[in-house]
């Protein structure tokens, strides 16, 4: 029986659903609340979406309660929001508070209802895009141009109150790019672009947010085209600095092809080369090679002589006998033929002990003392006729300072060189020392060349130069200038007073010369020193004293010298004043008193030589000093 | 000669007195305090300011905190339907929406701001320590509800000033809601215990938020004089 009902009970209500699909009715589908959105957060509005109708016209109706209270209300506005929706209006909507939201749906077959919604106002709020967007190109002057942008806030939010606080967003592209450029624009209502492609046209959109809430749709499209004929001025600004480097350059380029050379040389010095002081150019193109030669430090006229050994290493002692100096210094007077307004009318002038070191030994024995004679043309490599290469300009008289500087200074950066023998021809003048006299000499025919190339003791030289006229009573002030001479002016080599031997001359450079004897034109004649063993050894009145070259080691009592012991030479000579007055007149013609000079010794000095053939440089200065 | 004597000292003294109310209307905008000044007094413009930063600040993180927890922990245990008037400081009566808040008297608004910030010390204090033992505690909930705590001491120390000078004086008895929530934090039973933080952490987010929005309608209102 009751299997019977059961069946029967199935099959009826099979049926009326068949009957039910035939005819397509139907309760409504559950409705769905899709979305709540309050623009201002102070209405709100819910859109719901029906289900299926069944088929039959449903009916919906949306209810809801407020948290806290429990009474149920229905929708006030179905309208304003549109098809489906609710519209809570301000009266109707609470803040800070859920709302509880339901939508039934009702038709013949039935009804339905929807989930409930719980909806907080706070948290659904949506403003409406902004309004009113305005684009303007502005372009300031000296300014780049930019695009301003203008807008103002959704007309429901009120912002003035504070109810709500906008932030706004703003994007932009150009009508043809693929990406939008977005730029966050706070809480202001207007904006600047300044990376802006010209001729373009741009497309600008904006939106707002509120403090805590969604972000707005974006706002319709605005566009502006940004006009291509900005910035005339740089061009302009442009063009005219072109000119003005145009005409630049070409005043450059005229400048430089009318004075290229001057300037070139202005810019690029060409290197000097090496000049001679007071050595005048000129000289060579007028070519009076005497001039020249003098001019070079040259005394006579050999062509091969590069009269450049003026300074003495090293000064030797010989004991010639002094009247060899004398004919040297009476040939050197009348061998500047040149000149004959010679410095000393004397004969004796420039002689003097201080001569060469290898007649100190053997003036010592004779009284007079001839003062040396600096013949610098000696020194050139002059063999047939040193007088004559004596082309000092000496005018006592003439006192010219400038021309002559430049010589003194060649003088005394020379390498050392010898007064020429006269009769021992073909010498090559590269003695290794000369005679002060002859250094003084110079220094003199050059008259007041203040021995520039001593740098200091100019005055000395000048005081020197004047008085070495007198041969007579001023041997000793040759010999004295000759020594401050040479010890200032050349402290490497070494000096020895110059004794009235005249140095010989040797044919080997660097060698020592023997003066042989000085015949009475004043050419001195020198022996090589080979040969002096041969030569003039018989005229060394002193017989200890051998002809070799001494050194002076050492000055003492301000008329010793003291030479170093010649290996060869075993005799010492020890080289004193005789307390002449020539020296004494020399001495004191000094104007440094503190020269110890080797004065011209009248005959009873005695040449000591020291062993080596060199006089030390040092232990001479220290005297001097 | 003796009327231009009067004359002339009439016009200093009225020189006088002119600056010197000018000068005291300057005296509104002073610069910030430097630490150490005992007389110093911050303007009202700048507090203000910094209010509303604050109140800002602390909503953001506490509508981040909760929506946080509400995808990690609350998903399908319906809490929401549960969360309705169960806020502590529902007995506070707040505006309710924009005409009330701003019918109400500035100094009323400003009292009840204090009330609100005053009834939030307790729970956030238990708040921190509670989520600190919760199982799983995840660290950004947990710095959140750090950061809330310090903020909200440092809001309330502002208001007290905005206070005292708006009205100074008027000095109210510290009323403030009661927070009676800890037990149910401390629950056992996971779905109370959580339930327990979810509403604490929606009365959180609906608070700040009620905060700031006062704050900022009274800004609008007393700074710039209803014209922001």
């Amino acid at each position: 029986m009751k299997e019977n009902v059961t069946s029967a009970t199935a099959f009826l209500l099979l049926l009326f659903l068949h009957t039910h699909l035939l005819n397509g009715q139907s309760a409504p589908g559950k409705p769905k609340i899709e979305k709540c959105r309050s623009p201002e957060k102070e209405t709100f509005t819910c859109w719901w979406k029906p289900g299926s109708d069944g088929g039959i016209p449903t009916n919906y109706t949306l209810f809801y309660r407020k948290e806290g209270e429990s009474l149920t209300h229905e929708c006030p506005d179905y309208k304003t929001g549109g098809p489906n929706s609710c519209y809570f209006n301000k009266r109707h909507t609470s803040i800070w508070m859920v709302y509880i939201i339901w939508v039934n749906a009702t038709n013949q077959m039935g009804r339905s209802m929807s989930e409930p919604r719980y909806v907080d106002v706070t948290y659904i709020v949506e403003p409406d895009p902004p309004l009113n967007l305005t684009l303007e190109v502005k372009q300031p002057e000296d300014e780049k141009p930019y695009l301003w942008l203008k807008w103002s806030p959704p007309a429901l939010v009120d912002v003035r109150s504070g109810w709500l606080t906008l932030q706004y967003e703003l994007r932009l592209k150009p009508e043809k790019a693929a990406e939008w450029e977005t730029h966050f624009a706070g809480q202001q209502t207007q904006f600047k672009i300044f990376s802006l492609y010209l001729g373009q046209k741009y497309l600008v959109e904006i939106r707002c947010k509120p403090d805590h809430g969604s972000w707005s749709q974006w706002s319709p499209e605005s566009s502006i085209l940004i006009p291509s004929d900005i910035k005339t001025k740089d061009t302009t600004v442009w063009i005219f600095v072109a000119v003005l480097s145009s005409v630049v350059c070409l005043i450059i380029v005229w400048t430089m092809a009318l004075k290229g050379y001057s300037m070139i040389t202005c810019l690029l010095p060409p290197v000097p080369g090496p000049k001679i002081k007071g050595f005048d150019t000129h000289l060579l193109e007028k070519g009076k090679s005497e001039e020249l030669l003098s001019a070079l430090g040259c005394q006579g006229f050999p062509p091969t002589s590069d009269c450049e050994d003026l300074l003495v290493e090293f000064l030797e002692v010989d004991d010639s006998e002094d009247q060899q100096l004398m004919p040297n210094h009476e040939k050197d007077h009348p061998s500047q033929s040149m000149k004959p307004t010679h410095l000393d009318p004397d004969s004796d002038s420039g002689r003097g002990s201080c001569d060469s070191p290898s007649l100190l030994s053997e003036k010592c024995e004779e009284p007079r003392v001839p003062p040396p004679t600096f013949t610098i043309p000696e020194i050139s490599e002059k063999a047939d006729d040193p007088g004559t290469k004596i082309n000092h300009n000496w005018d006592p008289q003439s006192i010219n300072l400038e021309g002559k500087i430049p010589y003194f200074n060649a003088i005394a950066s020379k390498s050392s060189t010898w007064p020429i023998p006269q009769q021992s021809s073909n010498h090559t003048l590269r003695s290794s020392y000369h005679n002060i006299a002859d250094i003084c000499k110079v220094a003199l025919g050059t008259m007041n060349v203040p021995a520039v190339s001593l740098k200091k003791e100019e005055n000395h030289v000048l005081n020197y130069s004047t008085t070495i006229d007198a041969v007579g009573e001023k041997t000793t002030d040759k010999q004295n200038e000759l020594e401050h001479f040479h010890s200032k002016a050349d402290q490497d080599k070494t000096w020895l007073l110059p004794n009235e031997k005249m140095p010989f001359m040797s044919p080997r450079p660097m060698d020592y010369v023997e003066i042989h004897k000085v015949n009475k034109d004043g050419a001195l004649s020198l022996l090589p020193k080979q040969k002096e063993s041969n030569a003039n050894t018989e005229q060394a009145s002193t017989p200890d004293i051998s002809k070799e070259y001494a050194k002076v080691s050492r000055v003492m009592d301000n008329n010793i010298l003291v030479l170093m012991q010649d290996p060869k030479a075993q005799a010492t000579v020890t080289f004193e004043e005789s307390a002449k007055e020539t020296p004494q007149p020399l001495q004191h013609n000094q104007a440094e008193k503190n020269l110890s000079y080797c004065t011209s010794p009248p005959g009873d000095c005695r040449l000591q030589t020291g062993g080596l053939d060199y006089l030390d440089p040092t232990c001479f200065m220290h005297s001097f000093k | 000669m003796y009327t231009k004597r009067s004359l002339l000292k009439g016009s200093l003294l009225l020189l006088l007195l002119m600056s010197s109310v000018l000068l005291s209307r300057s005296v509104e905008s002073l610069p910030i305090c430097p630490s150490g000044a005992v007389n110093c007094q911050v303007s009202l413009s700048d507090l203000f300011d910094r209010a509303v930063m604050l109140s800002h600040y602390i909503h953001s993180l506490s509508s981040e905190m909760f929506n946080e927890f509400d995808e990690r922990y609350a998903q399908g245990r319906g809490f929401i339907t549960k969360a309705i008037n169960s806020c502590h400081t529902s007995s506070l009566s707040t505006p309710e929406d924009k005409e009330q808040a701003q019918q109400i008297h500035h100094e009323d608004l400003l009292n009840l701001v204090l009330r609100v910030l005053r009834s939030w010390n307790e729970p956030l204090y238990h708040l921190v320590t509670e989520v600190r033992s919760m199982q799983e505690a995840p660290d950004t909930i947990l710095l959140k509800a750090m950061e809330i705590e310090e903020q909200n001491k440092r809001l309330l120390e502002g208001m007290e000033k905005i206070v005292g000078q708006v009205h100074p004086g008027d000095r109210e008895n510290e009323v403030y809601s009661a927070w009676s929530g800890l037990p149910s934090l401390q629950m056992a039973d996971e779905d109370t215990r959580l339930f327990a933080f979810y509403n604490l952490l929606h009365c959180l987010r609906r608070d700040s938020h009620k905060i700031d929005n006062y704050l900022k309608l009274l800004k609008c209102r007393l700074i710039h004089d209803s014209n922001c």
